[in-house]
């Protein structure tokens, strides 16, 4: 049975349909990168899956169980982490305490979800950072305090939504490298990118979609050759 | 130091009354510890999780009227009166919690503001109950004795030690709540909401909770008012002016901390109190000019300024 299973997912923004029989499968253990155009549904698809809005048809089967319509708390519950595409750190709270915040899901005692908070931040290279207050962090060490926190609810699924956006090469080489620790710790990854060469080198596979519709799926090398994948980005040919 | 402090201001508070024999200082005493219940009753939740009420009267009326209900009609001790106002406030606040945390930031605040006026409205017409505009009157307390002393209601020393009760119970709550993780939680709520319910945070329920507890406080200080007023009516106890001066020694006074509303009551209320004598309503006027400097100058308010200046900012578990 596979982790995640979505099947005939389609959500309505009033006459638009942002999401369109949108269906594929996340195997445990994988790296799935989701990418497509601007505007094509693959935040939608992030809000869909992690329960901050409901599908107007179609399911989401994780371990086999109907999460669609959930609320974002409960779909956390169950082991689905996401991330923003526009970080949203407390602001006012200390890296360690954004962290800690997050581990109190799985560890009711302060001080449990501190050592929880701090082996996390440890491992995100925000070791150093624990007093500081997340709003003086840079970008690229917000982005790290946002996955640790997703880290720390100990999901079974991590949704990162471009984790990468506003870094530079450096940082991107970095944040792969980051990517494919977490996988190999044992957490599943949907990854929404635009930097496609990260995305290509750390995903197993990638599902392409276009105005909310999967274009193409498969490895990243037979992705990347597929006409409509290659439409979908750079337009078509004028006859 | 920081138990020493509080202590010694527990003791000169309690030894008040012998220091200070005039009753208009007592009064103002009085007025002050009320008005930080009322000021820490909005700091749960208008600090913590930073949603704005503007309806708080509406917990406070509550108290006071099952207050003096159940004193009127049942003859029920109004030292339980308090008690339960307190209750019936906090269950009051569940369903208007579940309804209004639907809506986020301003509109929350509008729908408070609603709220409010239509249980102003239901107090001022169910006549039967209330009395209406008439209002409910004591005419005379119940003969208590305390320590083989019969207490003596024409004084104001016996309203003074119930007021330090109920105060003094309303900071303890506000401090061991911000060393919780209720408390944790209340502030991921205020800093962002999306996120509070990624990290698997029910933000509706932690929300509602926050209000609860807050009306249970609001609710004590309006049973509270009522018996020593000894009279209200739906326009002196469930008014807009009320919430926002509640808004007022919060924010003042400082927001998310422990002593924030104590300080603005200090301020706010002496110095109200002072011009209410010479300006009869003049003292708003004065509450909004304090609030805009507090805004302009100072928005973490008199006692978060202070603690920016001894110590780091409040955050989780360090709001004293």
């Amino acid at each position: 049975m596979s982790l995640l299973k979505l099947s005939g997912l389609t959500k309505f923004f009033g006459g638009l349909q942002a999401v369109s029989e949108l269906s594929f499968e996340v195997q445990a253990g994988e790296i799935l990168g989701l990418i497509g155009p601007n505007g094509a549904g693959k935040t939608t698809a992030f809000n869909l899956i992690a329960g901050f809005i409901s599908p107007s048809a179609g399911e989401i089967l994780f371990n086999g169980e109907n999460i669609g319509g959930m609320k974002a708390y409960a779909v956390t519950r169950k082991g689905i982490a996401r991330t923003f595409q526009i970080v949203k750190p407390f602001k006012k709270l200390s890296v360690l305490e954004n962290v800690t915040l997050a581990a109190f899901l799985r560890f009711p005692a302060r001080r449990e979800a501190e050592a929880a908070a701090g082996r996390i931040l440890e491992k995100m290279g925000l070791g150093s950072k624990l007093p500081a207050l997340a709003v003086d962090l840079t970008l690229s060490e917000q982005k790290r305090l946002e996955i640790a926190r997703a880290l720390a609810t100990d999901p079974k699924l991590l949704l990162l939504d471009e984790p990468m956006g506003g870094l530079n090469p450096t940082e991107i080489d970095q944040a792969s490298k980051l990517v494919r620790d977490i996988c190999r710790g044992g957490v599943t990854i949907i990854w929404v990118e635009h930097v496609l060469k990260a995305i290509m080198n750390v995903s197993d596979r990638v599902v392409v979609i276009n105005y909310g519709k999967k274009i193409a799926e498969g490895t990243p090398e037979q992705v990347v050759k597929k006409p409509e994948v290659i439409a979908a980005y750079l337009g078509t040919k004028k006859r | 130091m920081r138990k020493i402090l509080p202590a010694a201001l527990i003791l000169l508070l309690l030894a008040a009354p012998w220091i200070i024999a005039k009753p208009f200082l007592v009064h103002l005493m009085i007025m002050v510890l009320l008005w930080t219940v009322l000021g820490a009753s909005w700091n749960l939740l208008g600090g913590f999780t930073g949603q704005v009420s503007f309806g708080h009267a509406t917990f406070l009326g509550a108290g006071a009227y099952t207050m003096m209900i159940l004193y009127l009609k049942l003859g029920l001790d109004p030292w339980y009166g308090i008690v339960i106002g307190g209750l019936v406030a906090a269950l009051i606040a569940l369903p208007i919690g579940y309804l209004c945390f639907r809506l986020r930031g301003p509109y929350f605040a509008l729908s408070t503001l609603a709220v409010a006026e239509i249980i102003r409205l239901i107090a001022l017409n169910w006549e039967s109950l209330t009395a209406g505009p008439v209002g409910l009157l004591i005419t005379t307390l119940p003969r208590v004795t305390f320590w083989g002393k019969a207490i003596n209601w024409e004084s104001k020393t016996p309203f003074f030690y119930l007021a330090v009760i109920i105060a003094l119970a309303a900071l303890l709550a506000t401090a061991v709540i911000s060393r919780s993780r209720l408390g944790a939680y209340l502030l991921a709520v205020r800093e962002d909401i999306d996120s509070a319910e990624a990290i698997g945070i029910n933000t509706v329920q932690v929300r509602v909770a926050a209000l609860s507890l807050s009306a249970f406080f609001a609710g004590l200080a309006g049973g509270f008012y009522a018996l020593y007023l000894r009279y209200i009516d739906p326009d002196a106890v469930f008014s807009i002016a009320l919430s926002v001066e509640m808004v007022f020694i919060a924010v003042v006074g400082g927001l998310t901390t422990v002593a924030g509303p104590l300080i603005g009551a200090v301020f706010l209320v002496t110095l109200g109190e002072t011009f209410r004598e010479h300006f009869l309503v003049g003292h708003l006027i004065f509450y909004g000019f304090f609030m805009m400097l507090a805004i302009r100058y100072m928005p973490e308010g008199i006692w978060g300024k202070v603690r920016l200046w001894i110590k780091k900012p409040a955050t989780l578990g360090n709001s004293s």
